[in-house]
């Protein structure tokens, strides 16, 4: 056996052993490396025990919110974690993030116009390859300027950030379908429109997820950046606002949590692609 | 006249790829364009097909020049003939369906695409394929069947059949000779194998690159043969034609008519 053949065909077990070691690994890294410094430091703050972590992100799934807490106290355990810190923060991000996500589909739809359409690509391809290229961060203090500290401006940010690389692939994605498939639909009675949204885009649509779900990172990291800027809930706002008390047994289980939301998120998009789209292979 | 070509000159950044092709075919032939790779034939098939426009001369079908392609000619390419997204019912259903703009449902076509898989040789169990599930022979009967549904005058099929396996192409060609007599379309198919070009066709046109390399054709009147044909009369023929494009000049008995 040796690790470096090209061909090599791992079995299941070493596979599966290989693909959870370094989960493994960083977690008994960190678990030792937290140990010691408690041994050392019974008042260590930087690295939490378990124990620490464990309650820190209970009571933050059990205690309201700071708007909440002044009302009547809530009855049934669904009431009280619905109106709970890490609920309210977790529905204020996905909020944001959903529809940023879902302004994402008018640039595949711009994409795709711009592709097929030659008027619209001279129109528009020259301003988004310059527009992709600017730094949507620094934009930030032009946005909340313009649209106010409020949720606009962070979604805007999310669109400024994602909007021309995905508007950018789904041009390539469009261009990238063989010219026999378009020449096929004109001698089918096709018309231009038809070309465009029956014939290519129900063919890229599998890959245009695959870019947005690519994106999601982005398009998080750019609703974090507006969040910790300027919100008043939101993970990342909680993460901030933690950060200043040394509250990293609230903060770890919180990245983790982020962590875990997106690549489920990512996972639904994935299974949903191969749901819809049986006969993409890739 | 299914399709006149007038002096059609083809220029890509000043080198010329066709000089002055001038061909007509009557509707109802079955026209083979033979050549080696690179020499324009797929050029002149774009031509016809009004995806591509000539540099200088005409090019009409049924009397008229066209800008774009469109119903008039139906196509068959070598590959990416089918879409993908679309199971094998729904490929075939789908020129009826914009045809008659209807956007959603194919409930009224069905039948009728049935019978056009039927009779390339499908079954009702493929037509729930995907055009990945199928093999490539199987691919090309649909493709066939997607652009016959559309009854087009003139049907343009580009290599064909030319990435099958020898057995899968002649049942392919048997199969679109004997579509061809049922249609009565005027069929022009272009084929780098001259064997293929000479069974098939009732007439072969012979592309040849002169000496600057752009192509010049040479209607060669060949007697029509098929594949049941004496094998020694056919193979004396393809020699015969393969000489004669080699040389770039008809042969005494395939004097260009």
């Amino acid at each position: 056996m040796s690790l470096f053949r090209i061909d090599a065909q791992p079995a299941r077990v070493p596979s599966w052993v290989l693909s959870w070691f370094l989960f493994a690994a960083g977690i008994i890294a960190y678990f030792y490396a937290a140990e010691q410094r408690h041994r050392e430091n019974p008042d260590e703050r930087v690295m939490p025990t378990v124990t620490q972590m464990v309650r820190a992100f209970q009571e933050a799934a059990a205690k309201p919110a700071e708007g909440a807490e002044a009302q009547e106290a809530p009855q049934t355990l669904i009431q009280r974690v619905r109106g709970s810190m890490l609920a309210t923060d977790t529905i204020a991000t996905a909020r944001r993030f959903l529809i940023s996500v879902a302004l994402l589909f008018p640039a595949v739809l711009l994409g795709l116009h711009m592709a097929m359409f030659p008027y619209m690509g001279a129109f528009f391809l020259r301003f988004f390859q310059f527009f992709d290229k600017i730094v949507a961060l620094s934009l930030l203090p032009i946005l909340f300027i313009a649209f106010g500290i409020d949720e606009l401006s962070k979604i805007m940010l999310i669109v400024i950030g994602v909007a021309p690389t995905v508007i950018l692939d789904t041009v390539n994605l469009t261009k990238s379908v063989p010219r026999e498939q378009i020449v096929k639909g004109f001698t089918l009675g096709a018309g231009d429109f038809a070309i465009a949204y029956r014939i290519v885009l129900k063919q890229i649509f599998p890959r245009v997820l695959n870019s947005i779900r690519l994106n999601l990172k982005a398009v998080m990291l750019f609703l974090f950046a507006g969040e910790m800027i300027a919100s008043t809930d939101g993970l990342a706002y909680r993460i901030a606002l933690l950060r200043r008390h040394m509250g990293m047994d609230t903060i770890l289980p919180y990245v983790l949590w982020v962590a875990l939301l997106l690549f489920a998120v990512d996972l639904g998009m994935s299974t949903l692609n191969k749901k819809l789209h049986p006969w993409f292979q890739e | 006249m299914s399709i006149q070509i007038q002096n059609a000159i083809v220029e890509y950044a000043s080198r010329r790829i066709l000089n002055g092709i001038d061909l007509e075919i009557d509707a109802g032939e079955f026209v083979s364009i033979v050549g080696e790779t690179g020499c324009g034939k797929s050029t002149l098939l774009r031509l016809i097909l009004a995806e591509e426009h000539p540099t200088e001369g005409r090019v009409l079908v049924r009397g008229r020049e066209r800008k774009r392609p469109d119903r008039t000619c139906g196509y068959v390419p070598q590959r990416y003939s089918l879409f993908p997204d679309k199971t094998v019912l729904d490929n075939v259903t789908f020129g009826p369906e914009v045809t008659a703009g209807r956007f959603f449902g194919r409930r009224g076509f069905r039948e009728e695409a049935l019978r056009y898989l039927r009779h390339t040789g499908l079954s009702e169990a493929d037509a729930k394929k995907y055009p990945h599930q199928l093999s490539g022979g199987m691919q090309q009967r649909v493709a066939i069947a997607q652009a016959l549904i559309m009854k087009p005058p003139v049907l343009l099929m580009d290599e064909a059949f030319s990435a099958l396996d020898p057995g899968t192409r002649r049942g392919m060609q048997r199969l679109m000779k004997d579509l061809w007599h049922e249609s009565g379309t005027t069929v022009v198919f272009v084929t780098h194998n001259t064997r293929e070009a000479v069974c098939l066709g009732t007439r072969v046109i012979a592309l040849k690159k002169n000496e600057r390399g752009s192509a010049v054709a040479l209607d060669m009147d060949v007697p029509h043969l098929d594949f049941d044909s004496d094998e020694d009369e056919l193979a004396r023929l393809i020699a015969d034609v393969e000489s004669s494009c080699w040389q770039g000049t008809a042969l005494a008995h395939l004097q260009p008519s």
